[in-house]
C-alpha cells in the first residue's frame, strides 16, 4: 500500500494538531493523510501546513526535518497550499519571538506579538483563546470562505499575530481587545488562516471542503 | 507441621473473602455493645458455599427481591398512626447530623409531614466541619435537637478503658448513639423512634432484616449484671474508680421491663425506604447544608461517611489490628453492593488505603486521653493482632492474607 | 474578549458523573449524548475529567476521546491522570486539543514546563482544585480534590504562568456542585495575578452566577457542569436502559436537583449578552 497521499499533504513537522486537521478533512471527504515525508509531499496535489506552539521551535523542527526547501517548492510550483495557525505564521517573513526568528518568507511580512496591556491601560489575556469574529475585508467569493457568513465566529489559540506587508493578500480581520490584526490570507495558490477551522464547528470544519473544491475539479 | 495459630475473639480460623465484596469472613457483626467485654466470642460474617456474603445477599434482594412501593405503604401506615398535630413530638430521630441522619429527620418532616426530635450523642471529639455539618443541619435543615452533654470525666475513662481492655475506641459513643433515643423516648413518651439502615446491610445474620424494627436485645438490658463497660463489669468500676451508678447510667440501656411495658417501637427506616448511603450524601448537602471533608479520610478513599468525630479513625484502625479490616474494605464492600464500583475496583482501593495510620488526629486524641502514643501504636496495637490474621516479616507487621492476592 | 462557555463532563468508565465537592459517583447518563447535545448547542469548548484516573492511577478516556474527536469540531481539553509526557502525547494522539494537569504538576512543576515545550503553550492547562481553610487562606489539592498540600493558590498560579502554561482552570471545591454560586474571590483573585487566561469552575447554580464570575470575577472563561447535566436530564429521556453500572439511584427515581436552577447553552448565552458580557452567539 502507498504511503504517499494520493491528493492532500498534511504535513507533519512533529507539532500538535495533527489529528484534529486529519478529522476535520476525513468529515470533508478530502482524501488527506499525515506525513514528514518529502517526497510524498512533493508528490501531493495539495499540502496543509499546521501547527500549534513557538515559532522558533517550529522553525528548528522543519529545519532537522529537512523540509523547509520542500515547502517552499511546493508553494513557487503553485499547487494549492493552506496553512493554519503557526502554519500562517511560518510562511512569513519574521518574528518577533525570541528577539527576531527568521520563516519560510513565503508572504512578506512580520509576525507581532499582542501587548500585555492595552492603550488605555487595560490588562490583555495573552494567548488569545478563543472564539472572535471575522470579517471580510477583500473579495472573497472565489475564496475558499464564500460559504462563511460575514462576522461569523472562529476559534483562536495564538499569541502572535501577522502583519502582511501587502494589505491585499488580507482576506479576514479581526479585533482583539482593540487591536486589529489579519486573520487569514489569501496569496496567489496560498490561503492560510489564524483561526482554527477544524475547531470552529460547523462553520469552521466546512472550510476544508470549501477549500478542496477551489482546485479539485 | 506448621504450628497451629491462635485465633483471637473467636474468629474464624480460616480467611475468607466474599466473591463479589471485598469484605472477609473475619467481619463481626454488631452486638449489644453494654455486653461487651474481651471474652466475648464475635459472631461473624456469613459466606455461603459459592463464596458470597450475606450483605451482599441483602443487597441483592434490596434490588430485585423487594416491593419498595409497598414497603412505602407501610411507612405511610405507621406514620398514620403515631402522627401528632397538637404541637408535640410524635417521632425521635438520633443521630449527628451527619448524611444518614440528616436524610432521615429531613425526610421525616419535609416529606411525611411527621414532628421529629432528633437526640444527639455528641461526638468524642468535634471535628471542625463535623460540628458546622451538625449545626446546619438544625439550622439550615430545620430541625429541633437535644444534645446530650455527659460527663467528660466519665467518659474519658470509659473510652480509655475500652481501648486499653478492648482496643475499641468508640465503644463509649455507640452504647450512647445506640441507647440514648429509647431511653429519650420513655422520658418523652414519644413512642416511635427511627434509625437508618439495618446492620444486616452490613452483613448482621440476615434473619435480623425480616423486619423494620429493631432488635430490643440491642438497647434494652435486663440487669446490671449482665453489663460491661469497657471491658469492666459495672461492680468493678464502680469499686475501682470510685463512681457512682448515676456517673454509668447515660451509657447504660433502658431496662428491658420498662420498654415491654411502654409502647415504644425502635424502627429502621432503611425498612421502608430504598438506602443508597451515596445518596444520602447529595440529600444531605441539597437540604442540610451538610459538607464533605476537606481532604480525604485516612484508610479510605472517600470524605463524607463518618467524618465528625476525630477518633472515628482510629476505630478503624482498631478493626484493622484486631480483624484485618480496614476502612477501605468497608467503604468499598459497601459500594461495590450498591453498584458504585467494580470488585476490581473496590480491591485496588483496599490495597491503595486500607490500614493507612490515620495521623491526622492521633496525637490529639493521645493526649485527651492520656495516652502514650508508642504504646498505642505498638504494644497496645501488638496486643489485639490475631497471629492467625497477622506475621512479622522483617520487623513490619503484614497481613497473612490479602484479598488482592486471592 | 469573547467569553467561552464550556461545559465540564466529568467520566467515570461508560458513565458521565456529578458530583458534590468532587465526591460522589451519581450517574447522569453517557458522556456522548451530552457531548453531541452541547456541541449542537453552541458549547465553545468541551472538558473531559476522568474523576477516578489519579484514584485508580489509570487512564482510560482513550476510546471516548477519539470518538469525540471524529464529530465533535470544537476544542477539547481532557484531565484526570495524566502524569507523564508520554501520557500527554497519548491524549492529545487519540484526539484531545489540550490536556490539563493538576496532581502531577504539583508533584513536579517542571513537567509543565516540559511539556509547554514539547507540545506548546497553549495545549497545557493546569487546573487548580481550591479548598478555603479556616484561615480564609485557599490551598489547592491534588488527586481530584483529595490529598492535602499545603501549596497555596496565588503562588502556585503564578509558578504556573512561569513554567508556560497556556490556561489555569480554577475550581472552587468548596462550591462544585453545590449551585451556591462560583467563588468570586478566589476567581477574582487568579484572574488578576495571570497574564494567561482563567477558567472558572465550581458553584453555578443559576444564570446570574455566570455573570458575576465574568464581572465581579474577571473570569475569562466559565466551565459549567451541573447547571447544564442535570438540565439536560430534565429535558431529555436519558437512556437508562441495562445501565447498572454505578450509582443510578437518582436516574431511576426520576430525581430532580432542588438547589440548581437548571439551563441550557442558549440560555445561559442570552442572559449574558443581556448583561453586556460578548460571547459567541
Amino acid at each position: 500500500m502507498s504511503k504517499c497521499p494520493r491528493k492532500i499533504a498534511i504535513i507533519d513537522y512533529k507539532s500538535s494538531n495533527l489529528f484534529s486537521v486529519q478529522n476535520a478533512c476525513d468529515y470533508g471527504g478530502l482524501d488527506a493523510t499525515i506525513t514528514s515525508d518529502k517526497k510524498c509531499i512533493k508528490a501531493a496535489d495539495a499540502a496543509i501546513l499546521p501547527g500549534v506552539g513557538a515559532f522558533a521551535d517550529a522553525m528548528k523542527k522543519l529545519k532537522k526535518l529537512d523540509l523547509i526547501e520542500p515547502i517552499k517548492a511546493f508553494i513557487h510550483s503553485g499547487k494549492p497550499f493552506m496553512g493554519v495557525c503557526l502554519g500562517l505564521q511560518l510562511l512569513f517573513t519574521e518574528s518577533e519571538e525570541f528577539g527576531l526568528c527568521k520563516g519560510l518568507n513565503m508572504i512578506q511580512g512580520q509576525v507581532r506579538k499582542f501587548p500585555l496591556q492595552s492603550e488605555d491601560g487595560k490588562k490583555i489575556k495573552v494567548p488569545q483563546i478563543g472564539w472572535n469574529k471575522i470579517t471580510k475585508t477583500n473579495d472573497s467569493d472565489g475564496s475558499p470562505l464564500k460559504n462563511v457568513v460575514d462576522g461569523a465566529f472562529m476559534y483562536f489559540v495564538h499569541s502572535y499575530y501577522v502583519e502582511p506587508a501587502d494589505n491585499t493578500c488580507i482576506l479576514t480581520k479581526t479585533n482583539y481587545e482593540g487591536i486589529e490584526y489579519c486573520s487569514s490570507v489569501l496569496y496567489e495558490n496560498i490561503f492560510a488562516t489564524q483561526f482554527h477551522p477544524e475547531k470552529s464547528a460547523q462553520n469552521g470544519v466546512e472550510i476544508y471542503q470549501a477549500w478542496a473544491e477551489t482546485f479539485v475539479s | 507441621m506448621a504450628q497451629k495459630l491462635e485465633v483471637k475473639y473467636g474468629l474464624p480460623e480460616k480467611v475468607e473473602f466474599c466473591s463479589r465484596c471485598v469484605m472477609s469472613n473475619q467481619r463481626p457483626s454488631s452486638t449489644a455493645e453494654f455486653k461487651h467485654n474481651i471474652e466475648s466470642k464475635k459472631t461473624t460474617l456469613h459466606i455461603d458455599e459459592e463464596g458470597l456474603c450475606d450483605a451482599c445477599k441483602v443487597a441483592e434482594q434490596k434490588e430485585t427481591g423487594i416491593d419498595w412501593k409497598d414497603r412505602e405503604e407501610k411507612l405511610l401506615r405507621l406514620l398514620e398512626k403515631y402522627r401528632r398535630n397538637d404541637g408535640f413530638y410524635d417521632c425521635l430521630v438520633p443521630g449527628s447530623g451527619g448524611k444518614d441522619s440528616a436524610l432521615q429527620a429531613h425526610i421525616l418532616k419535609y416529606k411525611y409531614g411527621m414532628h421529629p426530635l432528633t437526640i444527639t450523642w455528641p461526638p468524642i471529639l468535634y471535628t471542625d466541619y463535623g460540628y458546622n455539618n451538625f449545626k446546619n443541619w438544625i439550622d439550615v435543615g430545620g430541625l429541633d435537637n437535644i444534645s446530650f452533654n455527659r460527663n467528660g470525666k466519665v467518659m474519658k475513662l470509659l473510652t480509655k478503658l475500652s481501648i486499653e481492655n478492648l482496643f475499641h475506641p468508640f465503644q463509649t459513643f455507640i452504647l450512647g448513639q445506640k441507647n440514648i433515643a429509647p431511653k429519650l423516648a420513655l422520658k418523652f413518651g414519644v413512642p416511635l423512634v427511627f434509625y437508618g439502615e439495618n446492620e444486616s446491610e452490613y452483613g448482621n445474620p440476615i434473619a435480623d432484616n425480616s423486619s423494620s424494627l429493631r432488635d430490643k436485645s440491642y438497647f434494652a438490658m435486663n440487669n446490671l449484671d449482665e453489663v460491661y463497660l469497657g471491658g469492666l463489669s459495672v461492680k468493678e468500676l464502680m469499686g475501682k474508680y470510685d463512681l457512682d451508678l448515676i456517673d454509668l447510667m447515660p451509657f447504660l440501656p433502658a431496662s428491658y421491663d420498662d420498654l415491654e411495658k411502654s409502647a415504644i417501637e425502635v424502627h429502621y427506616l432503611g425498612y421502608y425506604l430504598k438506602w443508597t448511603p451515596q445518596e444520602a450524601y447529595y440529600y444531605a448537602v441539597e437540604n442540610t447544608g451538610f459538607k464533605a471533608r476537606p481532604f480525604r479520610s485516612q484508610g479510605t478513599y472517600s470524605k463524607y461517611n463518618s467524618i465528625d468525630d476525630k477518633i472515628d479513625d482510629l476505630h478503624y484502625y482498631s478493626t484493622y489490628i484486631k480483624f484485618g479490616i480496614g476502612r477501605a474494605t468497608y467503604d468499598a464492600s459497601q459500594e461495590i453492593r450498591n453498584k458504585h464500583v467494580t470488585r476490581e475496583e473496590g480491591v485496588e482501593l483496599v490495597k491503595r488505603f486500607d490500614g493507612e495510620f490515620p495521623d491526622k488526629y492521633f496525637n490529639e486524641v493521645m493526649e485527651y486521653l492520656d495516652i502514650d502514643p508508642d504504646y498505642f501504636k505498638n504494644e497496645l496495637s501488638d496486643n489485639f493482632r490475631s497471629p492467625h490474621l497477622w506475621k512479622k516479616e522483617s520487623g513490619e507487621w503484614k497481613l497473612r492474607y490479602k484479598v488482592w492476592d486471592i | 474578549m469573547n467569553i467561552r462557555i464550556i461545559p465540564r463532563l466529568d467520566i467515570k468508565g461508560p458513565n458521565l458523573v456529578k458530583g458534590i465537592h468532587l465526591e460522589g459517583l451519581r450517574v447522569l447518563g453517557k458522556p456522548e449524548d451530552f457531548a453531541r447535545y452541547y456541541y449542537e448547542n453552541g458549547a465553545d469548548e468541551l472538558i473531559y475529567a476522568d474523576v477516578v484516573a489519579s484514584l485508580y492511577e489509570r487512564s482510560s478516556l482513550h476510546d471516548i476521546i477519539t470518538r469525540t474527536a471524529k464529530e465533535i469540531f470544537i476544542p477539547l481539553t481532557v484531565s484526570g491522570g495524566i502524569r507523564t509526557i508520554d501520557d500527554i502525547r497519548d491524549v492529545l494522539s487519540a484526539g484531545a486539543d489540550k490536556v490539563s494537569l493538576n496532581t502531577a504538576a504539583l508533584k513536579n512543576p517542571e513537567i509543565i514546563e516540559k511539556a509547554s515545550r514539547v507540545f506548546g503553550s497553549s495545549t497545557i492547562v493546569v487546573t487548580i482544585e481550591a479548598i478555603k481553610q479556616a484561615d480564609g487562606k485557599y490551598l489547592a489539592y491534588s488527586d481530584n480534590g483529595r490529598e492535602y498540600t499545603g501549596v497555596e493558590v496565588l503562588g502556585w498560579a503564578q509558578k504556573i504562568e512561569k513554567f508556560g502554561a497556556g490556561e489555569i482552570v480554577i475550581t472552587s471545591v468548596d462550591n462544585e456542585g453545590t449551585g451556591k454560586g462560583y467563588d468570586i474571590d478566589l476567581i477574582n483573585m487568579i484572574s488578576n495575578a495571570v497574564n494567561i487566561p482563567v477558567i472558572a469552575h465550581g458553584g453555578a447554580g443559576k444564570l446570574d452566577d455566570i455573570v458575576d464570575a465574568v464581572n465581579k470575577g474577571d473570569a475569562d472563561a466559565i466551565a459549567v457542569a451541573s447547571m447544564l447535566h442535570y438540565g439536560f436530564v430534565e429535558k431529555n429521556k436519558t437512556d437508562k436502559s441495562g445501565n447498572d453500572e454505578g450509582n443510578v439511584e437518582f436516574l431511576k427515581r426520576g430525581g430532580k436537583n432542588s438547589r440548581i436552577k437548571t439551563a441550557d447553552l442558549s440560555e445561559i448565552k442570552q442572559h449574558m449578552i443581556e448583561n453586556n458580557i460578548f460571547c459567541r452567539n
